[in-house]
């Protein structure tokens, strides 16, 4: 019974220890990695709901496929288009790079015509909705100064200051992350004169094959007071997906096995 | 009861249903209206103030083959896609094309087929191509259809091979699909028969290769990235799919020369946007030395392209082209004095700008086409709004223009059009 009581005080005293041990850079690069580098790859269908400022509504449903090259590093994306009508059988393909602009590939099947895409501006909105492309495939957490605001509660808040101010819209922005599972629950932007204009915000988090993992979450633009709720459904992890997969060859031939109707 | 006896005879007539959810295909396209009024006068085409006027309806399906047999084994893809159109620029009582119809599959791990009909691109130009010689629709182009249309489709057998060094396109075409060009009924064009710009007056004609086996069609692609840049060799053994050569002068014929096509692209990130080089060397065959006058010669074609994207969903892009036609002083010396001649070089410079506003649901572009060696020119403007995720809305102007009227350009100046679309997709 002592025996059980001394290891339960090493338990709890070793857990705090760890808690409180945890730099900004470790909390930072945790919350990455779980927010976009879990599993080997992975798969999920996203549905994506935009409503505008007059209430109008507009659908993106998408299936995409990730394939991790280094941890917290390169990631190769397989984005296939399932609505809206005009755009079904659209596929995209993403090779992201740390440090330089990534390699972007859209294919068109009523022309079969294979496009590079010059996309060097990761803060343009994401196929029309309210999320950006940086939101999608991650912000590299070395573009950002990172600090601590505080760490009471179940959060820990950061403060993220670009370290290129000229390259993005935000003077800076916050992140509340979990302390039990690392999940980023919500990101505040401010513009150049520090007002709040932007949230993104995790809505529902389930447990899938041991990976703490966003289900549903939301992008809110105040300025333009329209908003984006993407659902993730069918999510799946370790697929051994082959990196064929994310070629010109399956870019005009959409691997059937990953893309249900 | 009356439900019962359905759901029996669901299960009696699709019994896959019930063992294995069986996925029927799924039919989408759209319905759209089209319009472009002429802004050219003394048009000499049919109508004169009007160049497109057309309903069309579009349905289209992909239907991977289910069940367990040969064809699911190979992910067997099948694909249809045709359009219903009411033209009532030529009032025909409609007309039906089937642009896609084919099978895809995968027979071996490093091997797809695709066979049937379907549409063909490769290359590295934006609206120039120097080694995609498949078949297009420039009478589509030049009166505001969709970019789509300015791609036919070709009826053929594709087959892509993946080692591991390079990969493998090699395209055999059994029958011969020329350009859609002016013809004078729709959009006018210099016709040399008759010394100007001619619209229904032109009786000139094109005579296709015959069916036979000496005139398949081959073209090959081999193609690997190098990092995040791509390199391709290009070989195509045909015809040149627009008429160019001169089969009976008297009779006003003209025919599809033998051409062969040898080339080159390379294509990745370059000063923090995209570039993009791509060369061909077209070998006349039926003119191997130049000096037929009646024969194109053969010609070399450069291509250097960059794209940029400046952010704020704002893009540029622009191309310059080079093309010189070869055994120059041959051709001059074959010509007779009444002939009309081309020049040696054509240098060609396109922009392109496009911009997305409101959540990229509007869409401003332009594209510019400008030789300064012909003095003639094409800008095309369009602005396209997605009311919905259903309605677009499409309008856009088509301007060409040259000094002089027998240039590539200059010959459709009186082609000019505001052309409007409104398409509802399902």
């Amino acid at each position: 019974m002592k025996k059980n009581i001394v290891f339960l005080a090493l338990l709890l005293f070793a857990g705090n220890a760890i808690a409180q041990d945890l730099t900004v850079g470790e909390i930072v690069s945790k919350a990455n990695s779980r927010s976009y580098y879990q599993g080997k790859d992975g798969s999920a269908r996203a549905n994506m709901v935009v409503t505008d400022a007059q209430g109008r509504i507009r659908q993106r449903q998408l299936t995409i496929l990730k394939l991790n090259i280094q941890e917290g590093g390169d990631q190769k994306y397989y984005v296939y288009f399932h609505k809206p009508n005009d755009v079904k059988g659209m596929s995209y393909i993403v090779w992201k790079h740390l440090g330089k602009d990534d390699d972007r590939w859209l294919y068109l099947p009523a022309m079969d015509l294979v496009r590079r895409i010059a996309a060097s501006d990761k803060r343009s909105s994401f196929a029309g909705t309210t999320f950006l492309y940086e939101d999608i495939s991650g912000r590299s957490i070395d573009l950002d100064v990172h600090e601590l605001l505080g760490g009471d509660g179940a959060f820990y808040t950061l403060k993220n200051t670009p370290k290129d101010a000229a390259a993005v819209e935000f003077s800076y922005y916050t992140v509340q992350i979990d302390k039990n599972n690392f999940i980023p629950m919500k990101a505040e932007y401010f513009d150049k004169s520090a007002k709040l204009y932007r949230i993104i915000e995790a809505l529902e988090v389930k447990d899938i094959q041991g990976y703490p993992t966003i289900t549903k979450m939301k992008a809110t633009d105040l300025n333009a007071n329209s908003h984006t709720v993407t659902e993730f459904s069918d999510v799946q992890y370790d697929l051994n997906l082959n990196s064929d997969i994310f070629t010109e060859r399956f870019l005009r031939t959409p691997p059937q096995q990953w893309l249900k109707e | 009861m009356k439900r019962l006896l359905f759901l029996a005879a669901v299960f009696i007539i699709f019994p896959a249903a019930s063992a294995k959810a069986l996925e029927l295909p799924q039919w989408h396209g759209f319905v759209e209206q089209d319009f472009g009024v002429r802004l050219s006068e003394d048009s000499p085409t049919k109508h004169r103030d009007y160049n497109l006027f057309e309903q069309r309806v579009q349905l289209k399906t992909r239907y991977a083959i289910p069940g367990v047999n040969i064809l699911s084994r190979w992910n067997s893809v099948f694909t249809y896609k045709g359009d219903f159109v009411l033209d009532e620029y030529f009032q025909t009582t409609g007309s039906y094309q089937v642009r896609e119809l084919n099978l895809a599959f995968s027979p071996a791990g490093i091997l797809d087929i695709k066979a049937g009909r379907q549409v063909l691109t490769w290359g590295t130009g934006d609206y120039l191509f120097i080694n995609d010689l498949f078949p297009k629709d420039y009478i589509s182009f030049y009166i505001g259809r969709d970019d789509e249309y300015l791609k036919k489709s070709s009826d053929a057998l594709r087959l892509s091979l993946y080692p591991k060094i390079v990969n493998i396109d090699f395209v055999l075409i059994p029958y011969f699909t020329p350009n859609t060009i002016p013809d004078g009924g729709r959009v006018s064009f210099f016709d040399s028969f008759q010394g100007e710009i001619t619209g229904t007056d032109s009786n000139r004609n094109a005579v296709k290769p015959a069916r036979q086996g000496r005139n398949m069609q081959y073209a090959l692609r081999l193609y690997r990235t190098f990092g995040s840049t791509e390199g391709a060799f290009y070989y195509f053994r045909g015809f040149d799919p627009s008429p160019r050569s001169y089969l009976d002068e008297a009779n006003h014929q003209l025919f599809y020369e033998r051409l062969d096509v040898y080339g080159m692209s390379l294509r990745g990130p370059f000063l923090g946007g995209i570039g993009n080089a791509e060369m061909g060397y077209y070998r006349s065959r039926q003119d191997d030395h130049g000096d037929n006058r009646l024969v194109e010669n053969s010609m070399l074609k450069w291509l250097l392209g960059y794209e940029k994207d400046l952010g704020n969903d704002l893009k540029v892009a622009a191309q310059y082209m080079f093309e010189q036609k070869l055994n120059y002083s041959k051709y001059k010396e074959a010509l007779l004095s009444a002939d009309y001649f081309w020049d040696e070089y054509r240098h060609l410079l396109t922009q392109r700008i496009t911009k997305l506003y409101k959540n990229q649901t509007v869409m401003l572009g332009l594209f510019n086409f400008w030789s300064p060696s012909d003095k003639d020119g094409y800008l095309r403007l369009s602005c396209a709004y997605d009311l919905t995720d259903q309605w677009k809305l499409t309008v856009g102007f088509n301007l060409p223009w040259g000094e002089d009227d027998t240039t590539d350009f200059g010959m459709m100046q009186k082609n000019k059009n505001v052309f409007v679309r409104v398409r509802y997709s399902f």
